[in-house]
């Protein structure tokens, strides 16, 4: 109905827009957009789909509407299983089953003549204006007029001719239109050479784009949500949707029949666009704002217009507005007579409970969303076009039962419609918690995550620090091991080098020195060592004289220890009667002497007591030896082993003997006597030694001691002779 | 012969260790006549004590006393007198050799 109402006001439009630059454009853009939601939602998710392929059929005019657009829209769009087959197969069953009932009668080919004829027959007053936007219906509307004025015979073959050329045309127009809608190369192709063709598909598609969205305002809440949480998966599940999109049809259809029948004012009228406006900003986010302003722009008034001429339209009519063409070509049929003033399928279900009616409209469910309430509602609606084709009586008949009937399937329709909602409303509230949870779930999950992450980063960073610190610490060991071990290095060759160099140095000093000694040396030195060897000579000179003088010396003191030792011997005899001991003087002597070797051999020849005691002098000798003498001649005529009176007798007889004197011979003991004596005169005190020593017996034990006395004057008289001879051998020596 | 011996005013320096060899027969004879007095007194002592004691005043305890004494100092001067220049030993005149 709405195609029928907008068709001729969007056409005027057209043609008013048509000079200005921007009336094609502007549709042109809306299509765009319709044709990119398309995609979208064949892409995405089948809801957009089919809705976009809404407008095709109506749910309500489907069994009235033109066969040829309705059919095709939910095929292509519907080829899903669940919905498809159920709606499609219904409204071409219905078109087809109610057309062929009445289509029977006449002779020509079944589809193309029978939908002519009926056409043809009742419109021809509204076809006419509204023939131009649709290819199809007008051109089967005006030739059906001609065909009723009923010229000549060979005019009517020639009529029918231009019929038959028209209807083929009319249909394969519409075919090219709607397969233009279905594939873009064809639509290009289309829209671009066969003349009105791209007015023709623009229309259609913002007729499908309008209806969309009354109709998914229901829906709304749902497609934008899923469109807009980019929820392919969840917009899978939603693909029910599709059968849901059939129900759409009805829907829209029912949306379409409430809009007209509710808002017959322009104000309601506006308020769909805003929504298609809100729905066209929503659906091309890409679009400028410039672009969105016109194109709401646009979309505003196209939309208007076009609803706003047909609710003008249905104003115009009584209650049961002109119905789509489609629906008033086949209700013709059914009731030329009374029908024209009840077409609307709306409508059609009261006036029967009013009032006895000609004519049975057909069943319109408001919510015909289910399948089954489709087909029911086909069903019925197929039993009233037999009641309707079948007589005009039979209506009346029917109308209550019927009208009984269509009540009970709205209520059945609007309880699953309700239980529907409630189920969805179940569903958005289970997926609303589900969302939640996965929200929640999700945060729990990032946060432990995060958590977890944290800890292992604090971990590993810890453990990197670590390491690295062992690292840089084992670095820095090694670092200052061979930062010393190369001083060392460095210090012990620099080291090494100072040395050689100081060796060097000294070397060269040595040279240095040695050749400048030389150099003096050859000059000044040279005469220095003559010099020194002068001085060694006087050196040596003096020396050798200084060890003549010590000798000198030494034999000068040596002869004066001797002379000392001398003078002492002699003072002994001279001042006492006794000996004096000459133990210092020999001790000087022997100091003198200076270990000479003669002088220490004489020294030694010397009987110990003598130098201790002393010597007696050659005096005191003589004296002593007269004493003896008077005892020796008293024990001088003792026997051997003589007793007491023996040497009585010796006594007293050597009173009374001669005295001898000089040198008599014989060695009795007088004789020797006398001899020591003479010897001791002369002074030959070594042979009175000799003389006295022949003595034996008593008389040799007497002189012991005299004769001791006499050996230790010899002793020292020879000894002291000695030294005196080695001092002066000395002196010889020396010089 | 005492005489003789004391006039040496060295001697004694000497006497105290040993006599000088020419003292000897000397002092030898100083000894016979000093023991010979002393024991022939002593022989004379006894000899008339034990004639006043014993034999009633008797001559010839003391003769016998007196000749006892005088015999011993002779036999001791002429060992002394034998016996050379060889020192005398206060144990006894009697020395038996090896």
């Amino acid at each position: 109905m709405l195609r029928m109402g907008a068709a001729p006001g969007h056409r005027l439009l057209l043609g008013s827009c048509r000079p200005r630059p921007r009336a094609p454009w502007l549709p042109r853009l809306i299509g765009q957009r319709s044709f990119a939601d398309v995609r979208k939602g064949s892409s995405n998710s089948k809801d957009t789909s089919a809705s976009t392929s809404d407008p095709a059929f109506l749910p309500g005019s489907q069994s009235s509407a033109a066969p040829i657009k309705v059919p095709p829209p939910p095929g292509p769009v519907n080829p899903t299983p669940l919905s498809a087959p159920t709606p499609a197969t219904p409204t071409s069953s219905s078109t087809i089953s109610p057309e062929n009932v009445p289509l029977t009668p006449p002779p020509p080919p079944p589809t193309k003549v029978q939908v002519t004829p009926p056409t043809s027959v009742p419109p021809p007053p509204k076809s006419p204006p509204q023939s131009p936007p649709l290819p199809s219906p007008p051109p089967s509307s005006p030739p059906p007029p001609s065909s009723s004025a009923i010229p000549p015979k060979q005019k009517r073959r020639r009529l029918r001719f231009l019929l038959y050329l028209t209807v083929f045309t009319g249909l394969s127009y519409g075919a090219a239109v709607f397969y233009a809608l279905k594939s873009d190369n064809f639509h290009d192709f289309f829209t671009e050479y066969v003349p009105f063709g791209e007015e023709a598909v623009l229309y259609l598609e913002e007729r499908s784009f309008q209806k969309r969205f009354p109709n998914a305002r229901i829906n709304q809440s749902r497609v934008p949500s899923s469109a807009q949480r980019v929820g392919n998966r969840v917009t899978i599940p939603s693909k029910s949707g599709i059968s849901w999109k059939v129900s759409d049809e009805g829907d829209t259809g029912g949306s379409d029949l409430s809009q007209k029948g509710r808002h017959m004012s322009a104000l309601d009228a506006n308020k769909p666009p805003k929504t298609e406006v809100k729905n066209a900003q929503q659906a091309p986010n890409q679009a400028s704002q410039k672009e969105m302003s016109d194109a709401v722009g646009a979309a505003k008034k196209t939309s208007t217009t076009p609803k706003a001429a047909p609710a003008t339209a249905a104003a115009a009519a009584p209650v049961s507005t002109p119905v789509p063409e489609v629906k008033t070509e086949k209700k013709p049929e059914m009731m030329p007579t009374a029908s024209p003033t009840t077409p609307s399928p709306k409508s059609e279900p009261r006036p029967p409970a009013i009032a006895p009616v000609t004519h049975l409209s057909p069943l319109e469910v408001p919510n015909a969303d289910e399948p089954v309430v489709q087909e029911l509602t086909k069903i019925v609606n197929d039993l009233i076009t037999v009641i309707n084709a079948d007589s005009p009586n039979a209506s009346n008949k029917y109308s209550a039962p019927i009208a009984k009937a269509k009540e009970s399937l709205v209520g059945i329709a609007a309880k699953i419609t309700a239980l529907k909602e409630e189920e969805r409303k179940a569903g958005e509230e289970k997926i609303k918690e589900a969302r939640r949870q996965f929200d929640e779930s999700t945060k729990e999950l990032a946060r432990r995550i995060d958590a977890a992450r944290g800890e292992e980063l604090a971990h590993y960073r810890e453990e990197f620090e670590a390491e690295r610190e062992k690292l840089s610490r084992s670095y820095e060991d090694k670092l200052k091991t061979v930062v010393d071990r190369a001083q060392q290095v460095s210090e012990q060759r620099l080291q090494n080098e100072l040395t050689e160099q100081a060796i060097e140095l000294k070397r060269k000093f040595v040279a240095d020195i040695k050749s400048l000694v030389e150099q003096e040396r050859d000059g000044r030195l040279s005469k220095i060592s003559e010099l020194s060897k002068n001085v060694d000579d006087l050196q040596r000179l003096t020396s050798d004289w200084n060890g003549v003088i010590d000798s000198n010396l030494a034999t000068q003191q040596l002869q004066v220890a001797v002379d000392a030792v001398r003078s002492a011997i002699s003072r002994a005899t001279m001042s006492e009667g006794r000996p004096k001991p000459f133990l210092t003087e020999l001790a000087a002597l022997k100091e003198v002497a200076n270990g000479d070797p003669v002088v220490d051999a004489a020294i030694a020849s010397m009987n110990p007591t003598a130098y201790q005691q002393g010597v007696p002098s050659p005096a005191q000798l003589i004296d002593r030896f007269r004493r003896l003498s008077s005892e020796v001649r008293k024990a001088s005529l003792l026997p051997e082993n003589a007793g007491v009176a023996s040497h009585a007798a010796s006594v007293l007889l050597s009173k009374v003997m001669f005295r001898k004197q000089g040198v008599p011979p014989g060695d009795d003991v007088e004789s020797v006597l006398a001899k020591t004596e003479t010897h001791l005169e002369e002074g030959d005190l070594d042979g009175a030694a000799r003389e006295m020593n022949t003595l034996q017996g008593w008389a040799g034990v007497l002189s012991k001691d005299w004769l001791q006395d006499c050996r230790k004057v010899l002793e020292v008289r020879q000894a002291l002779d000695v030294i005196e001879t080695e001092a002066r051998l000395q002196c010889l020596r020396v010089e | 012969m005492a005489e003789k011996n004391v006039s040496g005013p060295p001697v004694p320096t000497a006497r105290s260790t040993k006599p000088v060899s020419e003292a000897l027969l000397n002092e030898k004879w100083d000894r016979a006549i000093s023991s010979l007095l002393v024991r022939s007194g002593l022989g004379f002592g006894f000899g008339v004590i034990f004639s006043v004691l014993l034999f009633k005043r008797r001559a010839w305890p003391v003769v016998f006393g007196t000749g006892f004494g005088a015999g011993r100092a002779w036999e001791e001067a002429d060992a002394n007198f034998k016996r050379g220049d060889r020192p005398m030993t206060s144990e006894g005149l009697r020395k038996t050799r090896p």
